[in-house]
């Protein structure tokens, strides 16, 4: 809203300069977006109106609340004499009746509670220029008397007018209707609409020639031709406004005002008002009384104010003089009880409705900033915070320590990205229906896209080294939200002075994982992912990533967690990093993970007091036996044994010179210990015996 | 071969030599040929010297012998004074360049937005507020109808709010389907409120979506920390007092707080905080725009139609609720002009981050 301070100064006799008044009203609710300096002292303060103050989306408005900051009186306009030099006009008391030139009949009192009309001759002519100069400076076009008229109005005292040419209705009436099916109107800015039967308008005896709280039509639009005006000044549901002006995507003035709450008193005082106006300037003159459809008055709101309320909720104590300074200055009707106050609440003051709204005032106006800051006293101990939020905190710990850095990236993705991640897999992906761009269009189903195009980033900027991972929700139609870890890592593992450098590859990232799984108390199996299953990864290093001891376990004991591979070279490509990077990749279900920790018993387990032993062993197998088939040979070979075996490592795998081909040379670390005595070689080696034949037995390994 | 007339002047002569070449000795082996040539029982200089004094005049004897003594003296000493230096000069066996770096995986870096995030968390922590997350996908009631935005609120509009093309179920049964991207952390007050009764003190962080295009100062996500108190006789002064106890433990014990009337549908009063520009102390600069005050959230009691929407006694309870961008705390706190590089995810960014 667009004040001119000058403007003001007609309702309430304000002293003090634009910046002050702009400082205090920015204290109390009326945020200052800028003050234009204007000749002769004046300015306009540009406001930022909240949406719960309609009333002061006019001069009118930001009067009371001016005369309330300095307790100062408002002078409405039928308080001035008219006055020949300039901006004072009277109201113009007008006699209420039918009119003999116009016939108005409301068809919906439900959209539309009341509704006033004027006739009036009109002579064409100019607007004088402090008229013009005030409509400017409130940011409103001049265009002809009768169109500045309604305007000056419209910004004076909040209140939308529209003014018809009489003799372009059919019939001389206005109708106030619901549209018909496929009615249409072309509006005032030239555009063809299409109306729907839930909106109101302004028809004459054939058609519709305004929408109503919205916009007029163009076919009884006022022009210099113009001899007679029906002013028409009504009061429209809110909801009805908002809902046409959203439909048709048509915001004016007028819909702005009417669709956060018009004052459905002052139809009448606004006609009056544009008809002094009219006939001060010599627009024309008024014939007839003034039409006014207003079958249910509608009552100000009847509130109280409790004294003990209103210290509780501010947390201090106001004087009762100020509370009923501050209501009364603000328009309100006041009347002290003994503990409290009842208090009218005017038609124009849409927002109030119950004590907290009044509270609200007092509180405003008394000023937020004289209240001393207090501790509220805690009365209860603070539950533990949600359990995600330690979780999540040493998963960052984990992975930051293991040399990742944290990525942020949105909940929301292309198409064409989140399906590249989906193939193959069922991620029932969700989309968003009224995207506002085609690159944020489907919520992701995998955090591994948005981590992956920020490695992409990295590398296009001349980062060799990327490993990003991200915390975050993933949706989708199977799963719902679920919270996951995705990570991403290309170029070196390892880089020093001494050793060189090293690519990263498969087992670093599973290295990754398991030590997260690790920290997390959860124990994971790794299964090779077959070549159709996520075409996202390269077939031979992907693997899925199965949570040991979750609830709702597969037949092999685990629920799927996630995803661990090397990225298809050609997405990588289509995300925009450089072809030929190597781009591993991680995702974990950390719900998921959570639910499948294992439950640790606490007590420790006494230190051993007796000596292991430890016996390498090399045999050659076929190279497409997995190692964990091996270990668990080895295993079960060793339960039972004079040595109980207590470790088993890999600690080498070789392929080359002297092993055939086909086959691959692994060494394996056995260690043994018994709890309650020291072995001796002979249990050792027993022991050994019986775990390489058990490997002959099960793998043909042959020792080498 | 030197002269070695056995004079005082030749004596002192030898000295400055020996000095000179002693100087110049920077290895051991050095050190040692220029020991050997003076020390040398066979043919070193000091030897010759002792002879020709033995040679020289009786009644000279005496002195030259003393200084020639004083020489070889002075010369042992020099060379084991040397020798030492030269020793502790000289790494030892196995000896590392301490100075290289070490070799161990560095550190990643958490998101400036969670090493804010942990911050707030920590400091509310120990007022004795309870860290809680809500979902992102939400559903209407939650999101606004129970907030006191009923259906023909503004805020609800196409323009602002992301809804799903096809809803998610939640966990919440049968009858629990969501269908938009929530716009604020404040859904969650009303789940919490719905499962718990006063006493609450909660905070809320979490993402929240709007529909916004993505530029210098806004994106169509962004995070938010929530935070709601309900209990009897909590007052606005209490909301002053929390968040300005907040405010000086983030921002320095100089902040001080502006509350400026405001509105939004689910508090009652409503206020936006400005808190005292750091950079200047309030007196102007180019961060706050020469206001010395820089917006930091927005807050409010809360609003009785909330309590009504949970079944809480609105006449028993009172609370206090505000809402706050994590990325608008960063950005001042950081002085970030872009706030896509919170996204962009560049490691020349995350790296000026604490691990």
């Amino acid at each position: 809203m667009r004040l001119l301070v000058s403007w003001v100064r007609d309702f309430v006799d304000v002293a003090a300069s634009p910046e002050e008044i702009a400082e205090k009203l920015s204290m109390r609710g009326f945020e200052v977006a800028s003050i234009e300096p204007m000749p002769g002292g004046d300015a306009v303060i540009d406001f930022e109106v909240t949406a719960n103050r309609p009333d002061c989306l006019s001069v009118l408005g930001f009067a009371r609340e001016i005369a309330t900051m300095y307790e100062l009186p408002v002078h409405l306009p039928v308080d001035l004499p008219s006055s020949e030099s300039g901006a004072k006009i009277a109201l113009r008391s007008t006699a209420a009746g039918d009119s003999e030139r116009l016939k108005v009949s409301v068809e919906d009192t439900e959209l539309c509670p009341r509704y006033a009309a004027a006739i009036a001759d009109v002579t064409p002519g100019a607007s004088p220029a402090w008229l013009t100069s005030r409509l400017q400076a409130a940011g409103v076009r001049p265009i002809s008397p009768i169109v500045d008229i309604t305007n000056y109005v419209l910004i004076e005292l909040g209140h939308p007018l529209h003014a018809f040419d009489l003799a372009k209705l059919a019939g001389a009436e206005l109708r106030i209707r619901r549209a018909k099916r496929g009615e249409i109107i072309t509006t005032l800015d030239g555009v063809e609409r299409k109306l729907e039967p839930e909106m109101l308008v302004i028809a004459d005896a054939n058609r519709a020639q305004a929408i109503a709280g919205v916009m007029g039509g163009a076919a009884s639009e006022v022009s210099q031709a113009t001899t007679v005006v029906a002013f028409e000044s009504a009061y429209f549901k809110p909801a009805s406004v908002r809902r046409t002006s959203k439909r048709l995507g048509l915001k004016t003035e007028a819909s702005s005002r009417f669709e956060r709450g018009a004052d459905v008193s002052v139809p009448v005082v606004a006609l009056e008002r544009a008809i002094a106006l009219m006939e001060q300037l010599g627009a024309g003159r008024m014939s007839g009384p003034i039409v006014d459809r207003y079958p249910h008055v509608r009552q100000p709101a009847q509130l109280y104010l409790r004294r003990a309320r209103l210290a509780q909720l501010l947390g201090t104590e106001v004087a009762d003089r100020e509370v009923e300074r501050i209501l009364r200055h603000l328009g309100l009707g006041v009347t002290a009880t003994p503990d409290g106050w009842d208090v009218i609440a005017p038609t124009f003051r849409v927002d109030l409705s119950r004590e907290v709204d009044l509270i609200e005032e007092v509180g405003r106006h008394h000023g937020f900033d004289v209240l001393a800051p207090t501790f509220p006293a805690q009365t209860a101990p603070a539950p533990p915070p949600d359990p995600r939020i330690p979780r999540d905190r040493l998963v960052r710990r984990v992975l930051t320590a293991a040399g990742l850095s944290e990525a942020v990236t949105f909940g929301f993705i292309e198409a064409k990205a989140a399906e590249a991640f989906a193939r193959g897999t069922a991620a029932g992906l969700v989309n968003i229906a009224n995207p506002l761009s085609a690159k944020f269009d489907t919520l992701r189903a995998s955090l591994l896209p948005g981590v992956v195009d920020s490695v992409a980033h990295n590398r296009r900027h001349g980062r060799a080294d990327v490993g990003l991972f991200e915390i975050g929700a993933r949706f989708s139609s199977i799963d719902g939200e679920t919270r996951g870890v995705g990570l991403a890592w290309t170029g070196h593992a390892a880089d020093d002075w001494k050793s060189g450098s090293r690519s990263v590859d498969f087992f670093d990232v599973k290295g990754v994982v398991e030590r997260l799984c690790g920290a997390l108390g959860v124990s994971l199996r790794f299964e090779p992912i077959e070549s159709t299953g996520t075409p996202f990864l390269v077939p031979g290093q992907a693997a899925a990533v199965f949570a040991d001891g979750a609830a709702g376990k597969d037949a092999a004991g685990g629920v799927r967690a996630g995803v661990i591979g090397l990225l298809a070279p050609a997405i990588a490509d289509e995300r925009g990093a450089p072809r030929q990077d190597e781009i591993f990749v991680a995702e974990l279900n950390l719900d998921v993970l959570w639910a499948g920790r294992t439950p640790r018993d606490e007590a420790v387990a006494p230190l051993p007091r007796h000596p292991f032993v430890v016996r390498d062993l090399s045999i050659v197998v076929a190279d497409t036996l997995p190692a964990e088939i091996i270990s668990g040979t080895i295993h079960t070979a060793g339960r039972a044994l004079a040595a109980p075996l207590i470790g088993v490592r890999f600690f080498d795998r070789y392929q080359g010179k002297s092993v055939p081909g086909g086959k691959v040379s692994l060494s394996v670390r056995l260690t043994f210990q018994a709890p309650d005595r020291t072995l001796t070689d002979a249990d050792v080696q027993e022991s050994f015996d019986r775990i390489v034949a058990a490997l002959a037995g099960a793998h043909g390994a042959v020792q080498r | 071969m030197t002269d070695l007339t056995p004079t005082p002047d030749t004596i002192a002569r030898l000295r400055d030599e020996f000095g000179a070449e002693l100087a110049a000795a920077e290895t051991d082996r050095a050190l040692q040929a220029v020991r050997d040539r003076y020390l040398a029982r066979k043919g070193g200089v000091i030897a010759a010297l002792m002879k020709a004094v033995a040679a020289a005049a009786p009644e000279a004897r005496p002195a030259l012998g003393k200084l020639t003594n004083d020489l070889k003296t002075d010369i042992e000493a020099r060379v084991a004074e040397k020798r030492a230096a030269l020793d502790a000069s000289r790494a030892p066996a196995g000896a590392v360049d301490v100075t290289l770096p070490g070799r161990l995986t560095p550190l990643g870096h958490r998101h400036p937005l969670t090493v804010v995030r942990d911050q707030m968390e920590d400091i509310f922590t120990r007022m004795g507020f309870a860290i809680v997350e809500g979902p992102e996908v939400e559903d209407e009631w939650h999101c606004f109808d129970a907030l006191n935005m009923p259906a023909e609120h503004p805020a609800r509009d196409m323009q602002d709010t992301l809804y799903l093309a096809s809803p998610l179920k939640g966990d919440g049964g049968a009858d629990d389907v969501r269908t938009l991207l929530r716009t604020h952390t404040s859904s969650m007050q009303i789940r919490y409120m719905q499962a718990h009764t006063p006493p609450i003190r909660i905070v809320v962080p979490g993402r929240v979506y709007r529909r916004d295009d993505l530029d210098l100062t806004h994106t169509p996500a962004f995070s938010q920390v929530e935070g709601l108190v309900v209990g009897e006789g909590i007052s606005l002064a209490d909301l002053k007092g929390t968040l300005t106890a907040f405010a000086r433990d983030i921002f320095g014990p100089r902040s001080r707080l502006r509350f400026r009337p405001s509105f939004f549908p689910y508090t009652e009063p409503s206020a936006e905080v400005d808190i005292s520009c750091w950079k200047c102390d309030g007196a102007g600069c180019a961060m706050c725009k020469r206001s010395g005050w820089l917006e930091i959230l927005g807050c409010g009691m809360v609003h009785p139609a909330v309590f009504e929407s949970v079944g809480y006694d609105a006449e028993r309870y009172t609370g206090f609720a505000w809402g706050m961008g994590i990325e608008r705390v960063a950005i001042l706190r950081y002085q970030v002009e872009d706030i896509r590089l919170f996204y962009e995810n560049d490691l020349r960014f995350l790296e000026q981050f604490p691990y």
